[in-house]
């Protein structure tokens, strides 16, 4: 499965890409914003769209709108890795149709724990 | 006295008779005339507050400290703390470069002592690699050192530049106590929010926010995510 990594600070991608191979993921991609990573996804059949929020041009609440407004893409799995942390924010990334939400700083057992929870939701939905 | 104790309530009552009655002409001599009384009272407050200014900064020393703040000290704040992302940055790249040549060294070590092919030619130069990665890993936090001097030093800067301003502001007759708090409309809150608003900090910005994952995934929970 190809994922998709987007956050406008590096250190941030490397540290995701280390802790995603740990996982067993080792097919992905980078951008550095949602104006960049948009294009990417609408070519890039990915199935996996790990993103933060706060980034120049396009934002990552902006990029999953995007994402789930496109008949083709809108069933794409989407993480929010984001230090946003207001409780109207995440009501909103839910309204929105986020699929999980990690705050920064976290853990490699948290990450792995949030990405367990969204393909065993997904499974489910998949099956019922 | 303000503009709405200067109404003369017998220039209203005039005015609102002249409707009555479809005096037009009268009506807008009237309100002509209320007009006229507003903009004499707001271009008598304007000058009043430029007077105040230019008697503030008329008073002022010419090394008051508002004055040096703004030619010596606030022009370097942003090239102080572009160079705390800068040196940031570089050690955050250092630090992740050692620590995944130090998961490499790791998991051929790993690989050597499962597949039974471990020995002191083949472990020893991967050990003494790691070492070497681990050292790069400790000598690239000294940047905390530097930064955080700098840091220090724009914390001094703005509380110092804060308290200029307001003793600037309460010289010039304006009572600070009755600046009003910075009010959101609904639209905008959601406007600043969209944009993100970075890590909440403040005691003030972590009103509202959610504090832990375990908190967050429970929120999440109940809408069925």
């Amino acid at each position: 499965m190809k994922i998709l990594i987007v956050d406008d600070f590096s250190a941030m991608r490397r540290i995701v890409k280390t802790l995603l191979s740990e996982l067993g993921f080792s097919n992905y991609d980078e951008a550095d914003d949602g104006a960049t990573a948009w294009p990417l996804i609408k070519t890039g059949n990915y199935g996996f769209i790990v993103s933060d929020w706060n980034m120049p041009k396009m934002t990552g609440i902006e990029l999953l709108q995007h994402v789930r407004a496109d008949a083709q893409l809108k069933a794409t799995p989407f993480l929010l890795i984001t230090a946003e942390a207001k409780r109207s924010q995440i009501l909103g990334a839910a309204q929105s149709g986020v699929d999980g939400y990690l705050v920064k700083p976290f853990t490699a057992a948290i990450l792995n724990n949030e990405i367990e929870k969204i393909f065993k939701r997904l499974t489910e939905q998949k099956n019922a | 006295m303000t503009f709405a104790t200067k109404i003369d309530k017998q220039l209203v009552q005039a005015l609102l008779e002249a409707l009555d009655n479809n005096q037009t002409e009268q009506a807008c001599s009237l309100i002509d005339e209320l007009t006229q009384l507003r903009e004499s009272e707001l271009y008598h407050q304007l000058n009043q507050l430029s007077q105040n200014l230019h008697q503030t900064l008329d008073s002022l020393e010419d090394d008051a400290p508002v004055l040096m703040h703004a030619k010596h000290d606030i022009p370097d704040v942003a090239e102080r703390l572009q160079y705390v992302i800068t040196e940031t940055q570089k050690a955050s790249e250092a630090t992740l470069s050692s620590t995944e040549l130090v998961l490499n060294q790791l998991e051929q070590l790993r690989q050597q002592v499962q597949d039974k092919t471990v020995s002191e030619i083949n472990a020893l130069p991967l050990i003494e690699q790691a070492c070497s990665e681990l050292t790069n890993i400790m000598m690239a936090q000294s940047f905390q050192d530097l930064t955080g001097q700098v840091l220090n030093r724009v914390i001094y800067i703005m509380t110092d530049l804060e308290e200029s301003l307001r003793s600037l502001i309460e010289r010039s007759k304006f009572d600070f106590h009755a600046i009003p708090d910075r009010e959101l409309t609904d639209e905008q809150r959601r406007e600043s929010e969209a944009r993100g608003l970075g890590p909440s900090i403040t005691a003030k910005g972590k009103q509202d926010t959610i504090a832990t994952q375990e908190d967050i995934d429970d929120l999440l929970g109940d809408l069925g995510i």
